[in-house]
């Protein structure tokens, strides 16, 4: 079953409609509030093989805005920001899949239309040779990193729009 | 039956008698001969290691990674509600605030413990500064790191947060915390090796009741483990050791 259409920010916000790679799909808002990324903290969750949320650490809670128990069982892509390209997570599951690590600078999106950007490293988890899951830890990134990819996201975005 | 537990090395020096105190309460309530190994410092650790000395080990987490996965050790505990934290601190007259104040060249005293500079060097990050662009200053203790930062001759010193915790009164108003970690997630664990399998339960019940009898208390916080330790499974070990590799680039 696919994710409920995320409810009205008290703030103004701006409507999109994402289809995710399972075919689901739902409506968001984002507004421009950004959270600041907690000092000295990692924020950490695990999927199973289908990327459904198997662990979420309490920064991962907090930084969602979400309830623990409605990010347990729900799709990863529910932190997906319509601002993300597609492309920059390119790579991502065949990467991982194959038993490598993942890197990437990553906006996501909060449960009341907010954002924060993480600096986001997936790893297999390899047990006895066999992926049985997946987790990722996100740091805080580099703002430098960060203001140098806003105009290439941004440019992949348009090329996504102008082509579907 | 004799075994040896290894202590890895980089616990504060004011501990040293808590080690010897909990490995003579082990030996008594298990009935097992337990020696103990107090490697000075990581070269000597792995010394000991390579010549197969270690039956038990309390190890810390950068080093238990590849005694788990490459040696096939078996973790089986942890101190409880006790995570290994760094703290990056800069001389109280420094006039830096936050880690954004430091750097591209700027001077760093650091101890060989992994764990800490591996953490540091990612609350680094958000400065921009990569391990190439740091001046490193190795020193022997937290103590003459704490030093040169209060001298002034390195803009911050890393620190393990229990050893920041145990300066002096002194020391610690003459020094500034730039920022501390809040992982929660990485602990020192207790690792037993696969040939003493036979000994785990004695071992391991009396180490897990530690806190229960009367006296275990002056034990633990002797230790400075004042919760004693919990369960550890092989998946919790396996967890925290992929949530390390995610730190190592």
């Amino acid at each position: 079953m696919g994710l409920p259409d995320m409810d009205l920010p008290l703030v103004p916000s701006i409507e999109a409609r994402l289809t995710y790679t399972d075919g689901s799909a739902r409506t968001v808002y984002t507004t421009e509030v950004e959270m600041p990324f907690p000092e000295g903290r990692l924020i950490v969750s695990s999927t199973d093989l289908a990327g459904i949320i198997t662990h979420a650490n309490d920064a991962f809670v907090e930084m969602s805005g979400y309830a623990r128990e409605a990010l347990i069982g729900a799709p990863h892509h529910i932190l997906r920001h319509p601002d993300m390209p597609k492309i920059a997570f390119k790579g991502l599951w065949d990467t991982i899949a194959a038993g490598q690590k993942w890197h990437g600078y990553v906006k996501n999106l909060r449960q009341d239309g907010a954002f924060y950007w993480v600096y986001a490293t997936a790893v297999p988890n390899i047990r006895q040779g066999v992926i049985v899951g997946y987790t990722s830890v996100r740091r805080k990134p580099s703002r430098t990193r960060i203001a140098e990819l806003l105009p290439v996201y941004r440019q992949w975005l348009e090329e996504e729009k102008a082509a579907s | 039956m004799s075994l040896n537990f290894l202590i890895a090395p980089d616990f504060a020096p004011e501990r040293f008698a808590g080690w010897h105190m909990l490995n003579t309460t082990l030996q008594r309530r298990s009935g097992i001969h337990l020696h103990l190994l107090t490697p000075a410092n990581a070269l000597e650790q792995a010394q000991l290691l390579a010549a197969g000395k270690a039956d038990l080990v309390y190890a810390n987490p950068f080093d238990a990674t590849d005694m788990i996965r490459t040696h096939g050790y078996i973790p089986f505990a942890r101190p409880s509600k006790r995570f290994d934290e760094m703290v990056i601190a800069t001389g109280a007259e420094s006039g830096l605030q936050s880690v954004d104040d430091l750097k591209p060249g700027c001077r760093i005293a650091l101890t060989e413990n992994k764990d800490v500079k591996l953490i540091g060097l990612r609350l680094l990050e958000p400065a921009d500064l990569t391990e190439s662009l740091i001046d490193w200053l190795p020193v022997d203790s937290y103590q003459a790191a704490a030093r040169r930062a209060i001298k002034g001759e390195v803009e911050a010193a890393f620190f393990l947060a229990d050893a920041f915790a145990s300066l002096t009164r002194m020391t610690c108003g003459q020094l500034r915390v730039l920022v501390e970690s809040a992982i929660s997630d990485i602990s020192h664990v207790l690792l037993a090796h696969p040939r003493m399998l036979d000994s785990l339960p004695a071992i391991e019940l009396a180490l897990l009741g530690m806190g229960q009898a009367a006296g275990d208390a002056d034990v633990l916080d002797a230790l400075g483990l004042s919760h004693g330790f919990e369960p550890m499974t092989q998946e919790e070990a396996e967890f925290m050791i992929d949530l390390m590799d995610t730190l190592l680039d």
